[in-house]
């Protein structure tokens, strides 16, 4: 019996994208629209579907080490495939409306499975070289992708502004890797944890390193202070694009920045010699989520407050890292879990609101508060799911992330990181006045006397229900999922 | 026989498939739904009488389930929620007296609903098929937490019930205030949940398998611990610490939380007032919901989690007295009703009193006998007065009755069987159970409690009462002269009305066999049956829910002690007093004519015509103090809070537009602002990290 490589998934989404390309070049005249899109959400689902089929069966439960060390196949790794799998198929579905009457659309959706590709390496990366590559691998094409409407002056501007901002971060972090370097004279990040255990004597020049890391990854992120880019690209990139990045790529940031500092700067051996990175990253939380969620509050433009409300969400995510202990042990793993459950669950509930946004778009009715007014008169439907992953994002009972929240604030209580947990829960009831403005907008506010919908975007729809019908899955569903991430912070502790 | 437990979730689960066929064939294709909806769920109620009947022959040798069915979310370290079943003695005889009764509700619906052409049958039977899943569902629950929301369940589904008459002014009105009190109950029934959790970890009521605990048991273990024996478990310690106070004073909070909801749901003192007015449901609804079943939950509650209950002897008091007194007071406002259902409505109150008193004073096997007596008795003193009710086109005023016994003598003589039962008449079913209960509250309040006596004294002058208001009922209606054109010439019933009527009647004449522990006493036969049904198994887990242990934990924890008095006298006295209420309705209202005796009872009248104004000083409540203490609030709300709220924002907004400002759209700065952060970053960890 023959066996799958472990880098299956990634090996799919390369096929696809390839195919992409090819079915264009062989078939350049004809109307492809529908082909592709089908090719692309093949390709992303079967990812995700390996993935899944993998962790289920067990592949995670062990460390597999591919090219030299250079990647690395476990829990984590394949846990994050699922997140950008998904997250992939919804925003692929949905494009297809999107793009409707738009040229060369093969690029487009062969540059959203190269960055799923480098998303999906980022989190199997396990040098820094590798950490780099895949990057930009998935940074490029992203810039490109925002820009995609190469007719829209605002996509343009938000596709430089993310480069420029982007190249920017990308030398920092190439900086550090080579202060990094430097110090140990290593890259796999199980060879720099042994160096800097045996002692290094340039702990300076580490630690400059190790916050210039944290610089770059904070900027794939949208962590504050780096994430200036990220309301101007969320709001100009064309939605299903701003879903994409504010899911996939965050998660895959996290899941490149949980594996290093895991592994190359493990807590018990550096903490006391060159950096408290926990400290570091308590100070990032605390910041990000309060700016995110503050900065939110006051936007008159639905996309905008979705991108701040992203940052803020970016602040959760980072308690899991902000709470790790020395010797934490089990602890460690059930918050770092819980971060990881709560990207999977955001995945599902940032990309459909973002892809609600996307229909709004498809039927020209605006972008403030305003323009959404009364209409779950005219689209019932898809106002429901909106409004579940309105609720859901703030916290409420009625999606996944009421439960990934609580498994969060309750992880960082555990851990004796109350005030974080608290400050946290704090932002999080801010947050919910901003959420429900959208929902009030939509259901209690009447509709302007000329507003009516035209068109029948089923691939949107359909994705945007599925996101739906996904969050509200997961809260059911939730003990699975739990096990899961649990288990892969356990592999990745015990790697 | 071993194979009945694994079909428990079937008994629940056969009328969910009848609520979801009534609900959705009723919305898209009601032609094909037979009855509108009466056949699948007459169907499926039946199915799950006989599962449960078969569980009930499976428990009764001695195999008993606790298991997890679905774990909702397992969070290692911390508390897991998952829902369960348990089917021990005490849920195997409810589980029967559930689905025999909606069985039976559901039949008696087709006289009642479809004869009468009633029109959204579907709506009807859908609600009927709901609140019988969750009845069932809530009975089989194995922790607090589903518990709770199978309570909440029932609750809506009596809400929908009651109001399924909407365009009509009453019925809506009627289901808000059922809604409402019961859900101000519920509240705290909450907080008691979370604080069950936060306080055990767990919220099983019993404990099998591996690793798993049992919040009594824990409960126990640290009221041990604090009497000196054992150790008290680190999460009840740690915890405790937390709240500061002792763990007697801790439980006893968190048991009156959850008894908040009891009470609710029950319709005991003071938050009894919605079930007289949930009488504009339906009557088959009021048989099922408001008499035999859902009212029952709150009882079926504190009978569950008795472990934890008896070793609080402050709560058990409470309990006692609360339910002593609204035996009394119930029955009282009972004697001046002039409406049929109204009499019964307050009957119920009344009988549910007599549980909590039971359960309040040690009583765990005579509260749960009334309870399963009570339900018998009275589903069929509704369904008794549902088929009077049809029989006299929909008019419930008594004084319009009268000399129904000829026209209708199936009705009158299962009405006479249950209206016996209720007023404790030997040898029928209530005087049996409501004797025992009060028995018990006799020989624990003689021995070292004299509180339980108080709570003794107004439930034995309750028995008047009861005797009284019931034959009250029965001779105005059924005998005399017919005092109206309908009551001349009444509408027939069919045999879907008389089959329950029948099957109650003759339990609730024979139910009562059960457990007659006089009779027991006095020849030395061992026929107390129910005893030692509940009496519970030696030696396993499931020992922790039974008779014995509870006995024990009462003795040792709550410091009851029974007195040594036989069970003669005190049965001739309150069956004396039965006798004599109901002889005195007899002298005064028999007759072809009889008077409103009421008119001399002068202020009294009104104080009762008007149920003590309890109605009054809740909306007074509500009107006068929590509204000026609401507008207090927003004032202050308004004033201190907002302007605290306001100054945030402002500050929020001013900060927003500095935000705004920083994010000016022009990528130079934000490369300054990002370098300038970057390098803040690099400063304050280089120098408290030494790296310079």
């Amino acid at each position: 019996m023959t066996e799958l490589p472990p880098l299956t998934p990634q090996f799919v989404l390369v096929a696809a994208a390839l195919l992409v390309f090819g079915v264009d070049t062989l078939l350049p005249d004809r109307d492809n629209n529908t082909l592709l899109a089908g090719i692309a959400t093949a390709g992303t689902l079967l990812a995700a579907g390996t993935a899944a089929w993998f962790l289920s069966a067990g592949t995670g439960d062990a460390q597999f080490v591919q090219f030299d060390g250079a990647i690395i196949v476990d829990a984590l790794s394949l846990f994050f495939v699922v997140v950008v799998g998904s997250v992939g198929t919804l925003v692929v579905m949905a494009s297809h409306d999107y793009l409707d009457d738009a040229d060369s659309v093969a690029e487009f959706y062969a540059l959203t499975l190269l960055a799923a590709t480098g998303m999906t390496l980022m989190a199997a990366a396990n040098s820094l070289v590798t950490v780099f590559i895949s990057l930009e691998l998935a940074s490029l094409p992203s810039y490109v992708l925002v820009s995609y409407l190469k007719r829209d002056r605002g996509s343009i501007e938000a596709g430089l502004k993310y480069f420029l901002i982007g190249a920017l971060s990308s030398g920092v972090m190439l900086y550090g890797i080579s202060l990094v370097y430097a110090a140990t004279g290593v890259m796999g990040l199980p060879a720099i944890a042994d160096t800097i255990t045996a002692g290094t004597d340039f702990v300076g020049v580490l630690g400059l390193g190790i916050v210039m890391l944290v610089a770059g990854f904070a900027f794939k992120t949208a962590s504050v202070p780096f994430h200036f880019w990220a309301p101007e690209a969320y709001e100009g990139a064309p939605a299903p694009v701003s879903a994409f990045i504010s899911s996939a790529s965050k998660a895959a940031g996290f899941a490149v920045l949980f594996r290093v500092f895991t592994t190359a700067f493990p807590l018990d051996v550096i903490a006391g010699t060159v950096i408290d990175w926990s400290l570091l990253f308590a100070a990032l939380a605390v910041v990000t989520m309060t700016l995110g969620n503050f900065a939110a509050a006051t936007q008159e433009n639905v996309k905008r407050m979705l991108a701040y409300s992203s940052v803020g969400h970016a602040g959760y995510v980072l308690i899991g890292l902000a709470a790790l202990q020395s010797g934490g042990g089990a602890q460690n793993s059930l918050v770092l879990g819980a971060s990881m459950m709560h990207l999977l669950v955001y995945g599902f509930m940032n990309t459909g609101a973002f892809l609600f946004v996307a229909l709004a778009e498809y039927w020209d009715v605006g972008r403030t508060f305003e323009d959404y007014n009364g209409l779950s008169k005219r689209a019932p439907v898809a106002c429901v799911a909106m409004t579940v992953f309105m609720f859901s994002l703030a916290g409420l009972p009625v999606g996944a992330g009421f439960l990934s929240k609580y498994v969060l604030f309750a992880g960082a209580v555990q851990s004796g990181f109350a005030w974080l947990a608290g400050i946290a829960a704090i932002n999080s009831a801010l947050s919910l006045f901003y959420y429900s403005r959208v929902v009030k907008a939509l259901w209690i506010e009447d509709p302007r006397d000329d507003l009516s919908l035209s068109g029948q975007p089923t691939g949107l729809y359909v994705a945007v229900l599925a996101a739906a019908v996904g969050t509200i899955a997961l809260l059911v569903a939730f003990d699975p999922v739990a096990q899961t991430a649990t288990h892969a912070a356990d592999v990745l502790f015990a790697g | 026989m071993a194979g009945a437990l694994e079909f428990i979730p079937a008994i629940p689960l056969l009328p969910f498939a009848s609520f979801l066929v009534a609900l959705l064939a009723g919305y898209f294709a009601p032609k094909l739904l037979p009855k509108g909806g009466a056949i699948p769920g007459i169907v499926a109620t039946a199915g799950s009488l006989v599962v449960s009947v078969w569980a009930f022959v499976t428990v009764s040798q001695g195999e008993y389930i606790a298991e997890s069915i679905y774990t909702w979310v397992a969070a290692p370290n911390a508390f897991s929620l998952h829902f369960g079943v348990l089917v021990d003695p005490l849920a195997a005889m409810m589980l029967v007296i559930v689905s025999l009764v909606a069985f039976l509700v559901h039949v008696f619906s087709l006289g009642y609903m479809n004869d009468e052409g009633e029109g959204g049958l579907h709506r009807y039977y859908a609600g009927l098929g709901l609140f019988t899943f969750s009845m069932l569902a809530f009975v089989v629950a194995d922790n607090l937490l589903m518990a709770f929301m199978f309570f909440e369940l029932v609750g809506l589904c009596s809400y929908l019930l009651i109001g399924f008459h909407f365009r009509q002014q009453g019925p809506p009105s009627a289901a808000k205030k059922a809604f409402l009190v019961t859900r101000f109950g519920d509240y705290f029934f909450l907080i008691g949940v979370v604080a069950v959790f936060a306080t055990f970890g767990t919220a099983r009521f019993v404990a099998t398998g591996e690793g798993a605990h049992a919040f009594p048991h824990m409960a126990e273990q640290a009221l041990a611990a604090v009497g000196g024996e054992g150790t008290m478990p680190a999460h009840v310690a740690h915890f405790l610490d937390v709240v500061g106070m002792s763990a007697q004073q801790w439980f006893s909070v968190v048991g009156l939380l959850v008894l908040g909801g009891v009470i609710g749901k029950s319709a005991q003192f003071p938050l009894h007032t919605w079930l007289p007015d949930a009488m504009e449901g339906p009557t088959p609804v009021s048989a099922l919901i408001h008499a035999a079943t859902m009212v029952a939950a709150g009882v079926y509650l504190v009978a569950r989690m008795y472990g934890f209950y008896a070793l609080l002897p402050t709560v058990l008091a409470i309990i006692a007295l609360v339910g002593g007194f609204t035996a009394l007071f119930a029955a009282t406002m009972g004697v001046v009703k002039d409406e049929l259902k109204q009499v019964l409505a307050y009957s119920t109150i009344s009988q549910y009193g007599y549980m909590m008193l039971g359960l309040g004073t040690g009583g765990y096997i005579a509260a749960s006998f009334h309870l399963l007596t009570h339900a018998f008795f009275k589903a069929l003193l509704f369904l008794g007065a549902g088929s009077v009710i049809i029989a006299m086109h929909h008019n419930e005023n008594m004084w319009d009755m009268g000399g129904l016994r000829k026209k209708m003598p199936v009705t009158y003589y299962t009405f006479l069987s249950g209206s016996l039962a209720l007023a404790g008449i030997v040898p029928f079913a209530g005087f049996w159970s409501k004797d025992e209960i009060l028995y018990e509250a006799l020989i624990y309040g003689a021995g070292d409690s004299p509180i339980l006596l108080a709570a003794y004294a107004m439930g034995l002058l309750a028995v008047f009462f009861t005797g009284f208001y019931t034959f009250r009922m029965v001779v105005l209606t059924f005998h005399g002269e017919p005092r109206s054109d309908t009551a001349e010439d009444p509408h027939g019933v069919r045999w879907n009305v008389k089959f329950p009527l029948v099957v109650l009647g003759v339990l609730a004449a024979t139910v009562g066999l059960v457990n007659m522990t006089p009779v027991a006493e006095a020849t030395g036969l061992h026929i107390e049956f129910l005893h030692t049904w509940l009496a519970g198994p030696e030696g396993t887990a499931f020992s922790a829910l039974g008779y014995e242990h509870y006995h024990h934990l009462l003795e040792s924890f709550a410091g009851y002690h029974a007195a040594d008095i036989a069970p003669f006298v005190p049965a001739a006295v309150s069956l004396a007093l039965a006798l004599g209420g109901a002889g005195l309705a007899w002298l005064l209202y028999s007759g072809p004519a009889p008077t409103k005796h009421t008119e001399k009872l002068g202020a009294a009248r009104t104080l009762l015509y008007n149920n003590y104004y309890q109605d009054e000083y809740q909306v007074w409540l509500a009107k006068g103090v929590t509204l000026p203490l609401a507008r207090g609030a927003d004032t202050f709300d308004q004033g201190v809070i907002d302007g605290i709220v306001n100054a945030v924002s402002s500050i929020s907004l001013f900060s927003g537009g500095r935000i705004r400002r920083i994010q000016d759209g022009i990528v130079s700065h934000y490369a300054t602002m990002l370098t300038l952060g970057l390098v803040a970053l690099l400063v304050v960890f280089g120098v408290t990290g030494g790296w310079f």
